[in-house]
């Protein structure tokens, strides 16, 4: 019962972060803030509905020596998770660094530096890339 | 198989059909044909037909995807009709 | 425009035509449909053989497998011979082999900003998380392909995945990279080595005076206790054949595409 309860919480906290990023990336002004929004809270809120969902795993564990097999769905779900942590956010970190390549501006506060450019430089289009 | 969750799944499908038949930009239609195959491999892996929807996960929204985007760097992006 | 309409007018009455077809459809599941009972009167249906039968007759608990490899063989041993044709003509059409002077990659967009990231970071992070997922997709592959039998999938879907993660590293790095791993004479050799295997062991039985694809005449040479491991290890076999096919045309297929045939330089 307090599996059950636990995984339901985890996975409707999930939801959560998932309607968050989804709100994030309608609301947000410019691509980065967009990005960030989608890919943050997709990562996050994918680990928690599938650790819910291993969590819930465990409620069919009732003789350890006879249901054994179920660490093994648990086990795959967990490398799911394993793989979109390695994944999701360099996804997102090759879109963000192809937006910037191709020129798109970030939105910047009136009065604010830009401090993108402080790490990323505009070479003149004759010189040798690096 | 759950009607309700069926119907949903296909209004998706035609939404997203129509969508990238619809696009001007051909890489956008490539990214929505991506979602289109998802989609399909979604509604056939509800409807039980496993083996089909593995296939269509890594045929229709994996390579295909991959595919139609070299395609359409190596041409031209912007769609004529 | 006039082209739009009369388009227009050709989908809508297919679609009306079909939509109409499909109200003769028996319903979803419909146990006495003519696909699950069989015609009235005739013989049983196929599928309620397969369902009564497969296990039996192959060892093999994944119905879809069974069918494709064993029961219907021919048939997808002509769906790789496709596959092999259809990459076969996308290289015989884009592959430049002599002429330099060919109208080379269109010159990057005037418009186009001449931004770029210091250093090379974004290269590293790409390239590191690729590296540790490749390996992991390959095996992920195999096992896909050898553990058909038992869960969905088989040659054609691993084939697909064991050409994607080579797509991976050419997407990753560059396409000097994966061919590097993967040249062209090897992808050729193998895409044709996998027609070989699957027609090899469908041709086998012949020797032992069976018919094609009947893998069972294998019993003596496998040293198999029964016919139907003799089925089900035949079906392996020739699900090998299927991957390496696939895997080879789907690599063949994106180095083509994305060189404009020239297998230099890429995206």
């Amino acid at each position: 019962m307090i599996l059950t309860i636990l995984s339901v919480i985890l996975i409707v906290s999930g939801l959560v972060f998932f309607f968050g990023a989804a709100v994030g990336l309608m609301r947000f002004p410019d691509f980065y803030s967009r990005m960030h929004a989608a890919g943050k809270g997709d990562t996050l809120s994918t680990l928690l509905v599938i650790s819910g969902f291993a969590l819930y795993q465990f409620r069919d564990i009732h003789d350890f020596s006879h249901d054994w097999p179920v660490l093994l769905v648990v086990l795959k779900l967990l490398a799911i998770v394993v793989f979109i942590y390695l994944t999701s956010p360099t996804s997102t970190s090759a879109l963000a660094d192809a937006g910037w390549e191709d020129g798109i501006d970030p939105v910047i506060e009136p009065g604010r530096e830009n401090h993108l450019e402080d790490d990323c430089h505009r070479t003149p289009p004759s010189s040798p890339q690096p | 198989m759950i009607v309700a969750f069926d119907i949903i799944i296909l209004v998706f499908l035609v939404i997203a059909a129509i969508i990238s038949l619809s696009v001007k930009d051909l890489l956008a239609a490539a990214m929505v044909f991506g979602i289109y195959g998802f989609l399909i491999c979604l509604l056939w892996a509800e409807m039980g037909a496993v083996d089909v929807a593995f296939t269509e996960a890594t045929v229709g929204a994996g390579v295909s995807t991959v595919l139609i985007v070299a395609t359409i760097l190596n041409t031209r992006r912007k769609s004529t009709d | 425009m006039k082209a739009k309409i009369f388009a227009s007018i050709a989908v809508a009455i297919t679609g009306a035509v079909l939509l109409y077809a499909v109200t003769d459809f028996p319903n979803f599941g419909d146990p006495r449909s003519p696909a699950n009972a069989g015609v009235e009167g005739g013989s049983p249906s196929a599928s309620l053989y397969y369902i009564e039968n497969t296990y039996r007759d192959t060892k093999v608990p994944n119905l879809v497998t069974a069918i494709l490899a064993d029961y219907r063989g021919y048939d997808t041993l002509f769906e790789t011979v496709v596959i092999f044709t259809a990459g076969m003509a996308i290289f015989a059409i884009l592959r430049v082999l002599r002429n330099e002077n060919a109208p080379s990659a269109p010159s990057p967009d005037p418009e186009a900003s001449n931004r770029t990231i210091d250093g090379d970071h974004h290269r590293i992070i790409v390239g590191i998380t690729c590296r540790i997922a490749v390996p992991l997709v390959q095996i992920f592959a195999l096992y896909v392909v050898a553990h058909g039998h038992h869960s969905p999938g088989g040659g054609f879907q691993g084939g697909v995945m064991l050409g994607a993660s080579f797509i991976l590293i050419a997407l990753s790095g560059s396409l000097r990279d994966a061919l590097a791993r993967f040249s062209e004479a090897s992808y050729i050799r193998l895409a044709s080595i996998g027609i070989l295997i699957y027609a090899g062991v469908a041709f086998l039985p012949l020797v032992f005076g069976r018919n094609f694809v009947d893998y069972g005449a294998l019993k003596g040479l496998l040293g198999t206790d029964g016919e139907e491991m003799a089925r089900s290890h035949g079906i392996f076999g020739v699900e090998l054949g299927v991957a390496f096919t696939v895997m080879s045309i789907m690599f063949a297929i994106f180095a083509n595409l994305s060189t404009r045939g020239r297998l230099k330089g890429g995206l």
